[in-house]
């Protein structure tokens, strides 16, 4: 250490006291009588600074320099290799940062470490007594609350629309630090008609225009005054990409909020559990309910490793992005095999120079040390380009509007994960590239064997393996593919070609009371179905594939008094949905209208719930008792069964009751409509009979087709990534196996005019070459079949059930998409060893 | 490492008498190979190619601490002075060198 300091600071001193010291010597010895010593200056100063110099250092900053001059002379190797490592490292680190940002991103808030997520009961959101009372217990520093499950009609002077809304405690901001980029949060002391804007939002409605704070909006017939503007990269605390346009405080009564608190510094979140049970215990003696709130009490960290954890959904989708960055792996490995093998064939086109170098003296550590900072150069290139591709990833994500029934923003960053990331895969490359073609060439250097050269055992078995790979990762995505396939061959078991669907989203204030809704519907019905075209109207609470709603709980079965625990979907129909929707009725009938229907509670279930919970009798006509209402429900028809959320998902039980006579808490309506005609000719009319109606409501009409994308947003998903993947590994496998064809044929030449000479014909020329190469695509496909066959059983868990993985006609089509590309890519080289010209490759030396 | 005429002396060896000079006080280059010579009856001379490089990669080690001084007549020249480092380098050479010594005296004094 202290050897390395001297030599740091006092180096240049050092050189030039050389000099002088031996200047006094000679004096000295001249003084003396001595022989004068003649001209070993140099020596000396050369001897001194050899000690002196930061050899290992100085070595390794030649070889940096060194290995880029030798690199520019080759550019064909230096493109192919930034090219694809550049797309196996972009890929790599573009899924990583999705991974990254969906699954751990940090919500927008002051210290994260400390908020929390607050359940108790079991239940999601709270009522306001149970949030003041959370907060009165003195248990967290902060409590606050939000609902993003709103929605709020937005009047802007042309139409009237639904924006994405979150209602939140007017401690929101304050208690939870949320930054602004433009005003200010909304604070304790604000008036109730205050509006935070997101930045996309503002953005795409609004023209980006900062002036808009002060000035008012006039949302649900109200002028809301605007406070501030959210930065662009705001991460809400749902995560996932999030983005609500609007935040108000809350209007609604019995809107029940999602809590959020802020820990007392010190706490853990275990003391913090212990002391939640605590205060629901009270809670429970205050206001007791049928479900007690001490049952199931949780805090939950808002990000990171804690909320992975606990969130179940979190996982599977981990588990998707887990699978997924293997495969990018391979993609990437087949890449870097490729870069391995042009610098073998590098390699030994520079035995020669090496042989002289190692017989000169240089160490063996030095060139190895040299070799590999060429590989690391490509690598670092490659890195580059790279993350350049990835750049250009993000911004496609960021504008592309994914087909959901939500505002999803992902941001993705270029923060130190995603950067740590790429330096990992960066070392990686180069030393898959690196390693064996650098040890390779050494060894050959040192006891050349021209032997084992001919038959380049080594670069035929990388191909092999790139072969194997590739057949891998296109077996997961023809499989992913054949899943596309099969998904948009599901029925969803209702009709999405003749429907229109209209999202009603009455004022809350104007419809508060039920009877005002019912009336809303029984008008907006008769107006519709009387619209030219419209077969049938219809009311849901729900639409299949955009939202649902599930109950766990017991049965009380009255004709023979058994309890029963089910588990179903929920919804609540006006008596023609059926009709409207083309789900057929198996048995019974649908509802009937007001006094003419003899049930008192009526109910419509499918064939799953009726197989599940009502088998042993006949199911038509039964009554039950559910819930905490005394009126027993009664079965009065059946129905087949619909998908309710994806269109993979196994039958679940069904139940529908009456809109009309349910206590319909929801401002936000569906209507279903079956057109004759197509579709889309119908929107204008349908808005404008629901405008007729009720001129204050949001309206979104469009085809049922066009609103039902997150249906079949996961198999397309999946395909276009792992088609994708699948279709840049066979390129890569095949641009590798070409590498090797042409190199082999080159080092045959002078067997190939050997051949011509004594009588060999072109085509058996052109046949040998293709025979190698079928060999090589044999070996490649039988290995990588083996692999797949293995590999491909765990990804039967993200596709639609009754899609076997291990299909052999997939097997076998994948197989033969290898050899046709291989047979392709080793064409060239055929062609070019049978046009060899005999006399000038006998002459080669 | 020495020129011809003198014994070859091994680089540790070197060393040894470099130390062992210091040890009576601070010499300057000229003065420790003078005092090798006549230390050994002349029958070591240290020429400068050997002696400087020596001297460097002592200092580079530790184990003598240099500084520019005035010589006797009135010369800038650099003294060398053994460190502590120095003196237990000293004493495990000397206990090299009587040990190697020891042994090849042995194997000289015995027929094969």
């Amino acid at each position: 250490m202290h050897k390395f300091f001297l030599k740091l600071f006092r180096r240049r001193s050092m050189e030039r006291d050389v000099e002088a010291e031996l200047a006094f010597h000679r004096e000295m010895a001249a003084a003396h009588g001595n022989p004068i010593p003649m001209g070993n200056t140099a020596f000396v100063q050369e001897q001194a600074r050899d000690l002196w110099r930061f050899t290992r250092i100085e070595n390794f900053w030649r070889d940096i320099l060194y290995g880029a001059r030798s690199l520019r002379r080759s550019p064909a190797l230096v493109v192919t290799a930034v090219l694809s490592l550049g797309l196996g490292i972009g890929i790599n680190t573009g899924i990583f940062s999705l991974a990254a940002e969906f699954l751990f991103s940090q919500p927008s808030v002051a210290d994260p470490g400390s908020v929390v997520s607050v359940r108790v009961g079991g239940n999601s959101h709270a009522d306001k007594e149970v949030v003041d009372f959370v907060r009165a217990s003195g248990l967290f520093q902060e409590v606050a609350g939000e609902n993003a499950e709103t929605f709020i009609n937005w009047d802007d002077g042309a139409q009237t629309r639904q924006v994405f809304t979150v209602q939140l405690t007017k401690n929101y901001f304050t208690a939870l630090g949320v930054p602004i980029a433009y005003g200010r949060g909304i604070l304790p002391q604000d008036p109730a008609e205050v509006v935070v804007l997101s930045n996309g939002f503002w953005s795409s409605h609004l023209r980006a225009d900062p002036a808009i704070v002060g000035r008012t909006l006039r949302l649900d017939g109200r002028p809301y005054t605007v406070v501030g503007i959210l930065p662009a990269d705001y991460r809400s605390l749902i995560g996932f990409g999030f983005s609500p346009d609007v935040y108000v405080p809350r209007f609604l009564d019995d809107t029940r909020l999602a809590m959020y608190a802020r820990l007392k510094p010190g706490t853990t979140l275990g003391q913090a559990r212990a002391g939640l049970l605590t205060v629901a215990r009270r809670l429970d003696q205050l206001m007791p309910g049928p479900f007690p709130y001490a049952q199931e009490c949780q805090v939950a960290a808002i990000a990171g490793m804690d909320r992975f954890q606990t969130e179940r959904d979190l996982q599977t989708v981990g588990l998707f992005f887990a699978m997924l960055l293997v495969v990018v792996g391979l993609v990437l490995l087949i890449a870097c095999v490729n870069v391995a093998s042009l610098l073998l064939a590098r390699g030994s086109a520079r035995a020669q120079e090496l042989a002289i170098r190692l017989s000169l003296g240089a160490g063996r550590g030095r060139l190895f040390q040299q070799l590999l900072v060429e590989a690391a150069w490509l690598a670092l290139l490659g890195t580059a380009f790279g993350l350049v591709l990835r750049q250009a990833m993000a911004s496609a994500i960021e504008h592309y509007q994914i087909p959901l029934p939500l505002p999803i923003h992902l941001h993705l960053t270029l923060d130190w994960r995603v950067t740590l990331y790429a330096i990992l895969l960066a070392t990686f490359a180069t030393l898959a590239c690196g390693m064996l073609p650098a040890w390779r060439s050494i060894r050959r250097s040192i006891a050349p064997d021209l032997r084992r050269e001919r038959r380049m055992r080594l670069q035929r078995g990388l191909v092999v393996a790139q072969l194997a790979i590739s057949l891998m990762v296109l077996t997961a995505g023809s499989l992913f593919l054949r899943n596309l396939w099969r998904s948009n061959a599901i029925s969803p078991g209702f009709d999405i070609r003749n429907t229109l669907r209209a999202q009603v989203n009455l004022p809350p204030a104007a419809y508060h009371d039920v009877r005002r809704k019912r009336a809303f519907v029984d008008q907006s019905l008769r107006a519709l179905a009387a619209l030219p075209g419209i077969q049938a109207a219809a009311a849901a609470r729900t639409i299949p594939f955009t939202d649902n709603t599930r109950f766990g709980s017991d049965l009380k079965l009255i004709d023979t008094g058994r309890h029963v625990h089910v588990d179903f979907s929920w919804n609540a129909v006006s008596p023609d949905y059926f009709r409207a929707m083309a789900i057929p009725m198996i048995r019974g009938r649908t509802f009937l209208a007001g006094s003419q229907e003899p049930a008192a509670r009526p109910v419509i279930v499918n064939r799953a719930f009726a197989a599940q919970y009502l088998a042993d009798r006949q199911p038509l006509g039964r009554g039950f008792l559910w819930g905490t209402g005394g009126t027993p429900a009664t079965v009065v028809g059946i129905v087949e069964g619909t998908k309710t959320l994806s269109i993979g998902e196994e039958e679940r039980p069904q139940l529908y009751e009456d809109l009309s006579r349910i206590d319909n808490d929801r401002s936000r309506l569906q209507f279903v409509l079956r057109s004759a005609t197509p579709p889309g000719t119908q929107v204008q009319a349908v808005r404008a009979a629901l405008r007729g109606v009720e001129p204050n409501a949001g309206l979104e009409v469009a085809t049922l087709y066009s609103s039902i994308g997150l249906a079949f947003l996961p198999s397309q998903v999946g395909a276009v990534l792992l088609g994708g993947m699948g279709v840049l590994g066979l390129m890569l496998a095949a641009i590798g196996l070409y590498g090797v064809m042409v190199y082999s044929v080159s080092r045959r030449t002078r067997e190939i005019g050997l051949r011509l000479a004594l009588g060999a014909g072109r085509r058996d020329i052109a046949w040998m070459v293709l025979a190698s190469a079928a060999k090589l695509i044999a070996a490649g496909s039988a290995a990588g079949l083996l692999c797949a066959f293995f590999l491909v059983k765990p990804l039967a868990m993200f596709l639609v059930p009754g899609l076997r993985p291990a299909d052999p006609v997939s097997f076998v089509a994948v197989a033969a998409l290898l050899a046709i590309t291989g047979f392709a890519a080793a064409w060239g080289p055929a062609r070019r060893a049978a046009a060899t010209d005999a006399m000038t490759s006998l002459r080669y030396e | 490492m020495a020129k011809s005429g003198s014994p070859m002396l091994l680089q540790g060896t070197l060393d040894l008498l470099i130390l062992h000079a210091l040890q009576r006080g601070t010499l300057h280059g000229y003065s420790i190979a003078e005092t090798i010579h006549l230390l050994s009856d002349q029958a070591l001379k240290v020429e400068e190619g050997s002696l400087y490089p020596a001297l460097y990669r002592l200092e580079l080690d530790g184990a003598i601490a240099a500084h520019w001084g005035l010589s006797e007549n009135n010369r800038k020249a650099k003294y060398y002075e053994i460190t502590r480092r120095g003196k237990k380098l000293l004493a495990s050479e000397q206990e090299n060198w009587s040990r190697l010594s020891l042994g090849v005296q042995r194997v000289l004094a015995r027929q094969p």
